[in-house]
Parts: structure tokens; sequence; C-alpha cells
């Protein structure tokens, strides 16, 4: 009765960031800050639901333990990925607004992006095959280039 | 299963409210107003669904759900961090 009555506790921590959480991903401003919001969900909310489910059903506590930990581990290297994206979005965006000087608009976060993306990515990838076609190999034997 | 009145209606209960924060989310993933946005919401959705997925083993009482909840993370996790790198560099590898 005790454990059951401290499962239900944890389950409804569980939901009350889960619901902290979207209610911050819809309403906040600003792309970092939502998933700034988003991450509670992913720590907070997630684990106290797990918790919850170890205390009520204790035969599988050990797979909610490795759930967990999987979560723990992926959750920040996403959360790191989608901040990294944003912020590269950002660069672009402001070298274009350094480029284009003339005609400013108020806000370039929400320009499409994409197609400059595209073309500085397709210089770098004819300079590293170039690269690659020029290069030796450090030990002296030649390039494989036969498949 | 768990055989206590409480416990069965505070899980249903839970159950219904994570499936209703769906729709917040969703609203994140159609209107959001950049790539990013979308790409983290459905983030979300996938975290939310692990918590729906496991409270679904504690409503029908078995292990496997948990090892599909261990997939579903699995899978997330990969989708996620693939989209994030090709909206950041232009290309997946």
């Amino acid at each position: 009765m005790l454990f059951e009555l401290m499962g239900v506790a944890a389950l409804l921590f569980g939901l009350f960031f889960c619901a902290v959480g979207v209610l911050g991903v819809v309403r906040m401003p600003d792309s970092l800050t939502r998933l700034h919001a988003s991450g509670k969900v992913a720590t907070l909310g997630l684990f106290g639901l797990l918790l919850g489910t170890a205390l009520l059903m204790p035969s599988v506590w050990l797979r909610l333990l490795a759930l967990g930990l999987f979560v723990l581990l992926t959750s920040p290297v996403a959360t790191h990925a989608i901040a990294a994206s944003v912020h590269r979005r950002r660069e672009i965006a402001g070298e274009l607004v350094e480029t284009d000087s003339a005609a400013q608009p108020a806000d370039m976060t929400g320009v499409d992006v994409s197609a400059v993306l595209s073309r500085s990515r397709i210089q770098d990838i004819i300079e590293a095959q170039e690269r690659a076609r020029r290069h030796k190999r450090p030990d002296g034997r030649p390039r494989n280039d036969s498949p | 299963m768990i055989d206590s009145a409480l416990a069965q209606a505070a899980i249903q209960l839970i159950l219904l409210g994570l499936v209703s924060l769906l729709i917040p989310a969703s609203y994140r993933v159609i209107v959001g107003p950049t790539l990013p946005d979308r790409l983290q919401a459905v983030d979300l959705i996938t975290t939310l669904l692990i918590g729906i997925i496991v409270m679904l083993a504690l409503v029908e009482g078995t292990q496997n759900f948990v090892d599909m909840a261990i997939a579903l993370a699995a899978f997330a996790f990969i989708g996620t961090i693939s989209i994030a790198r090709y909206i950041s560099e232009g290309r997946v590898f």
C-alpha cells in the first residue's frame, strides 16, 4: 500500500513536469528557451514516470533502469545537436545581414537559409574531394582508387 | 496487474493526461517557425510516447512494453541526431 501511494505520487510528479515542459514548448518565445523547456520533459517528467512504474511494478525495475540510463545519456546529446543547428542557422542569417546591408529585414531568424547552406556545403564538398585526390597516405603507399 | 482501485484509477488518469499532452506538442510541430523547432517538437513527442508506452506496460502488467520503449528511445535518438546534423551541416555524414 505504501509502495502504491509512493508510486502514484511519483507518477503525478512526472505528469506535472511533462505538462510544464509541453506548456513551455508551446509558450516560450525563442528556440533555445523552448529547448530548455523540452529538456525538463526528458529528464524530470520521464524519470518521474519511470520511478512510479518501478514502484508500482517492481518486477521490471531493471529494464526501467536501463531505459532511464539510456535516456539520461542520449537526451543531452540530442538537445546539443538541435541547439548547434539553431546556432548554425543564426550564424548564416547574420552573414546574410552583413553581406546584404542595403536591405536589412527586421527579423532574420525566420529567413530560409537552406539555399545558402547547400551552396556553401557544395563548395566544401568540392574542396574536400580535391584534397582527397591530392592526398598521399602517410605511410607512402598510393591511394586505392579502385573500389 | 495492479489490483488496488486507487492505483488503477490514477494510472488511467495519468495515461489520459499524457495522451492529451500530445496535442499541444503537435501544435508546435505544425506551427513552429523554423526547422529546428519542428525537430525539437518531434523529439518532445517521442519522449512523451516513451512515457505513454511505459504507462501502457503498467496498465497491461507485462514487461514487453518496456522493451518497446527502449527500442523507441534508441531509434528516436538516431533520427534526431541525423536530422539535426543535416540541418546544421547540410549533409548527414
